[in-house]
């Protein structure tokens, strides 16, 4: 693709491919979302991601019944519902009002080009009432995605726990660096925090003595995650390698752990998680405080809620590297 | 005197023949052991002891302590150290219920009726562990021939002493030192001195600590021979005159011995300037009358400054019999006519922690490493504050946190919630102490006990009565006794909250949560010189505050640290800035309560809690509510408390 300085546009069958010379992605039709985060041959994915809404249950949850009243995110959380029908596509100027798949793209070759590609993809909560989230990437011909999500507003579900995107990358990561605040955060913990840049060796989970809800970082500016192995049996070289994550409007929240929000909830004690082998990234936009009146009731202060009646939006860009 | 089994069911006997409670202080043969730390007249009992285990009273070998009884079939077991934790007994954890829930019918003697000394109850009890521990010892060359006594500074929960074969005495109160005569029956050579330790006695009943339940002789044990003339107990009295620039200071000293010779009493400053010097013939009893310090350096948390005092106790020639150094500050603690409460005359503010003694492999048997990695820890975090939550600690702490300028508010060991509090309810209707006219001895005793030790301890800014007892006559009894001893510091009790109707000052409180069915007393002036409470939300902190605060406020309890916690700080904090009767809190609490173990299965080192060793009933990871990991670790919380502590240190 060296003649031009857009980027390469697959049309497939069940997915679209997009390609530079240091990237490739493919975005799913059927599994609904990114299906491969390919930056300078290294695969970033091992599932699509998908919106997120639960968090472990912290000691301070489970003593205010805030796990019981806000249980159906659990599931919302676990099982992701992604309307196919409603994927939409923007290719340049070009508006696909439905997918471009066979007979329809027929007349395409395998030299389409594109400055700029956006994908909608829209997810059905598995709440009573359900409500709607959408994710749109918007791809740069140098690759940069864009990468939003909206969640709807519904005034008949209960308080959030989260709300975010979980990337799960196929292999552990060795570390972490960011510029944002010092140590854990959560929106009613971070005062003490000092601003700066840091390094987090491996992925540590916080020892609390049952598995909960840990690790989280708010207000981020930049973040790179580093791993140095893949699981293709062809790759054959240890050389560390970066993704790159740096806010777009407004600065980030994410945690980066070895493990997903059950994997968290249904261990009792920290050496009952499983071996430690992927990478759980959850990029949050809007994060529970973690509450600390006491352990039997009191709620977390409504400032530090997440309240369900209204919509969240969030933004944060992708970077490739050479 | 005979031992009796019976003292374990009876509220009354919770000492025989022990000595009586005295100041800390330590005494040396001369200045040379003084800067050795090492007093000639002491002898640790410390290290191995025989041991044999019983599951219950009638299980347990009687005759153990007889002097030509074979213990072949002994094992041993480390002295200081917890039973459960060297495998005999079960670990559990529980916090508000008492351990036999679930398993054991039992109510307090006298607590229902008069007429009702529940007989049997812990005699009998079919839960009442029990350890034998048997010692050989000779006597080091320098304490022959001299008046020995054994202190055992913290034994869980009931125990009976021989030495000998004979009888010596029996102690409660399992987190105060306890100490016998053991000068009648004494030897140079081949003594074995018998300890026989009951889990459960009606001490249980007022010993019901959220915590692991233990057992043991968990604190050190040492002998301590006197010479011919002997300094047994003083008090300091440090004033700070009414411009907080002047000082004056007057003690009172008692000896015992020989009434002979004279006692030289030196005051020093950091330059090593004289500025007291008297010398008085011994008696009985001896008092230096106020002497005046001008432009006195006063003590605080930024400027833990100590006087040096030095007691040379000599005989009638002149040559010196003990040498007792203590340091000591001046500062002075009130409660301005607008209800602040003053340090130095300034505004004080509690930046605190609740601290249990804990570490992750020896439960309560700290060592002083632990105690000097809490001090740092403090120091790093701003914490400026501890409660020795719910019991005396070990004797160093205290000369740590006068060294530090830590503020202490030393509790006593008193904590009966299961009687008085049912899943939350308050249900005080066989509530110990209360007003049992049976039970009222028992905790004047470990008031006077807390008082007696530690009194020359500038850190100790309040005495508290106990943790989650509710209130009645007999805490009115204990606090009596810290007001008629001591007007040098404030007291406080949070419990006494359960039987005031605070429908005025706190509004918005709903009152079935906190006031019992019916008729309660109100002692809402007779048991605490602050407004205490536990927990209470910052909004029902500033309606107190609002609405008139006829006392100064404190939460003794706030920001419960279990698991990922301490959000909404900031909350508390700003009360701070509005309110100048808030005098801020202690977070509950230090440092996680869990025990490091071999996890079978991955083969790893890792944290247990309660419910983990098949304890049932339990509270699970109820204990986990600190800011340190157990391993001493500091959690992700740590940064914010060092933040807003640091906002008014």
């Amino acid at each position: 693709m060296a003649y031009t300085n857009k980027m390469h546009v697959i049309y497939g069958d069940g997915t679209l491919g997009l390609g530079g010379d240091n990237f490739h992605y493919i975005f799913s039709y059927e599994k609904g979302g990114l299906e491969s985060l390919k930056l300078n041959g290294k695969e970033w994915l091992y599932r699509v991601p998908t919106p997120t809404f639960w968090r472990a249950t912290t000691d301070n949850d489970r003593g205010s019944g805030f796990n019981i009243k806000s249980a159906q995110w659990l599931a919302a959380d676990t099982f992701s519902k992604c309307l196919n029908d409603q994927t939409d596509l923007v290719v340049d100027d070009r508006h696909f009002d439905h997918l471009p798949v066979a007979p329809e793209t027929n007349k395409f070759t395998n030299h389409e080009t594109a400055n700029k590609v956006k994908i909608t993809f829209t997810y059905e909560t598995l709440t009573v009432p359900a409500t709607k989230v959408t994710v749109t990437y918007v791809v740069g011909a140098t690759g940069q995605i864009n990468v939003s999500a909206h969640y709807f507003g519904h005034e008949d579900l209960p308080g959030l726990p989260v709300f975010g995107l979980r990337f799960i990358m196929p292999t552990l990561a060795t570390g972490f660096d960011y510029e944002g605040l010092s140590g854990e955060t959560y929106p009613d913990r971070m005062a003490g925090a000092r601003h700066g840049k840091y390094h987090v060796d491996g992925l540590p989970v916080t020892p609390y003595l049952v598995p909960q809800e840990n690790g989280m970082h708010m207000e981020t500016g930049q973040l790179s995650i580093t791993r140095e192995i893949t699981e293709n049996n062809a790759d054959h070289s240890a050389e560390p390698f970066s993704l790159k994550i740096s806010q777009e409007d407004q600065p980030f929240n994410f945690s980066c752990l070895p493990y997903t929000a059950e994997e968290l909830e249904s261990a009792t004690h920290i050496e009952e998680l499983p071996l430690a082998r992927r990478t759980v990234l959850v990029m949050a936009g809007a994060v529970r405080g973690v509450g600390g009146i006491d352990s039997w009731g009191a709620d977390v202060e409504k400032q530090y809620h997440i309240p369900a009646d209204q919509d969240i939006e969030f933004s944060f860009i992708i970077n490739p590297t050479k | 005197m005979e031992a009796e089994i019976k003292w374990l069911d009876n509220p009354e006997i919770f000492r025989v023949n022990q000595l009586p409670a005295h100041s800390d202080h330590h005494f040396y043969r001369n200045y040379v052991e003084w800067q050795q730390h090492k007093s000639s007249f002491e002898q640790s009992l410390d290290g191995q002891w025989q041991f044999k285990f019983a599951q219950t009273p009638q299980e347990r070998v009687k005759d153990f302590y007889k002097v030509d009884f074979d213990a072949s079939n002994f094992g041993h077991i480390k002295v200081p150290s917890e039973i459960e934790l060297s495998d005999y007994t079960q670990n559990n954890y529980i916090n508000t219920l008492m351990p036999w829930e679930g398993k054991i019918f039992r109510r307090p003697a006298y607590a229902l009726s008069q007429d009702d000394p529940e007989e049997g109850s812990f005699s009998e009890g079919k839960d009442n562990t029990v350890g034998l521990y048997l010692k050989h010892f000779d006597l080091n060359d320098e304490l022959r021939g001299k008046q020995i006594r054994v202190r055992f500074e913290g034994v869980e929960r009931s125990m009976y002493l021989w030495l000998n074969g004979h009888f010596i005495g029996y102690a409660e109160d399992s987190f105060t030192p306890s100490e016998f005569d053991l000068t009648p029956y004494i030897q140079d050579e081949d003594n074995v001195i018998a300890v026989e330790v009951f889990k459960h006695s009606t001490a249980s009943w007022i010993e019901d600590q959220d915590m692991f339940r233990f057992s043991g002789i968990f604190r050190s044990v040492e002998l301590l021979a006197q010479p011919v003339t002997h300094l047994e107990d003083f008090t300091l009295k440090p004033r700070v005159a009414d411009n907080y620039r002047d000082g004056e200071l007057a003690i009172d000293l008692a000896f015992v011995g020989e009434q002979a010779g004279n006692v030289h009493l030196v005051v020093k400053d950091h330059d090593g300037k004289t500025l007291l010097d008297e010398t008085k013939p011994v008696t009985e009893k001896v008092t230096v009358e106020p002497h005046e310090f001008k432009d006195v350096h006063l003590w605080d948390n930024h400027d833990p400054y100590l006087y040096q005092l030095l007691i040379e106790v000599k005989d009638a020639k002149g040559n010196l019999l003990e040498l007792v150094p203590y340091q000591f500050g001046f500062r002075r603690i009130e409660i301005s006519p607008e209800h602040v409460v003053l340090l130095n005359g300034k505004r004080l503010i509690i930046n605190g922690v609740n601290r249990h003694e804990w570490d992750d492999h020896r439960g309560r048997s700290v060592t002083m490493k632990d105690m000097l990695s809490d001090i740092h820890t403090f120091k790093e975090n701003n914490i400026n504050a501890v409660r020795t939550c719910h019991y005396p600690d070990q004797i160093p702490w205290y000369y740590l946190c006068d060294q530090n300028g830590i503020y202490m508010m030393a509790e006593n060991n008193l904590e009966s919630h299961a009687t008085w509090q049912k899943m939350g309810a308050v249900e005080p209707s066989y509530n110990v102490p209360g007003s049992v006219p049976q039970w009222r001895e028992v905790v004047v005793d470990r008031a006077r006990s807390n008082y007696e030790f530690f009194k020359n301890h500038t850190a100790i800014l309040f005495w508290s009565l106990g943790n989650e007892s509710f209130a009645g006559d007999n805490l009115v009894a204990m606090q009596q006794f810290y007001k008629e001893h001591d007007d040098s510091r404030l007291v406080h009790y949070e419990g006494v909250c359960h039987t005031h109707d605070y429908s005025d000052q706190i509004p918005s409180l709903n009152k079935e949560n906190y006031l019992p069915q019916g008729e309660t007393h109100d002692y809402r002036d007779e048991l605490s010189d602050v407004e205490s409470w536990m927990y209470l939300p910052p909004k029902q902190v500033e309606e107190y505050l609002k609405n008139n605060p006829d006392k100064p406020f404190m939460e003794c309890e706030y920001m419960h640290d279990m698991g990922n916690s301490v959000g909404g700080m900031g909350s508390y904090i700003k009360l701070l800035d509005k309110y100048p009767q808030y005098f801020g809190g202690f977070i509950w609490d230090f440092i996680d309560q869990a025990l490091q173990v071999k996890d079978p299965i991955s083969g790893q080192m890792v944290m247990r809690y309660g419910g983990d060793f098949d304890d049932r009933h339990s509270d699970y990871e109820f204990s986990g509510d600190g800011l340190m990991f157990a391993d001493r670790t500091p959690k992700p919380a740590m940064q914010e408390v060092r933040y807003y502590y640091g906002l008014h240190k």
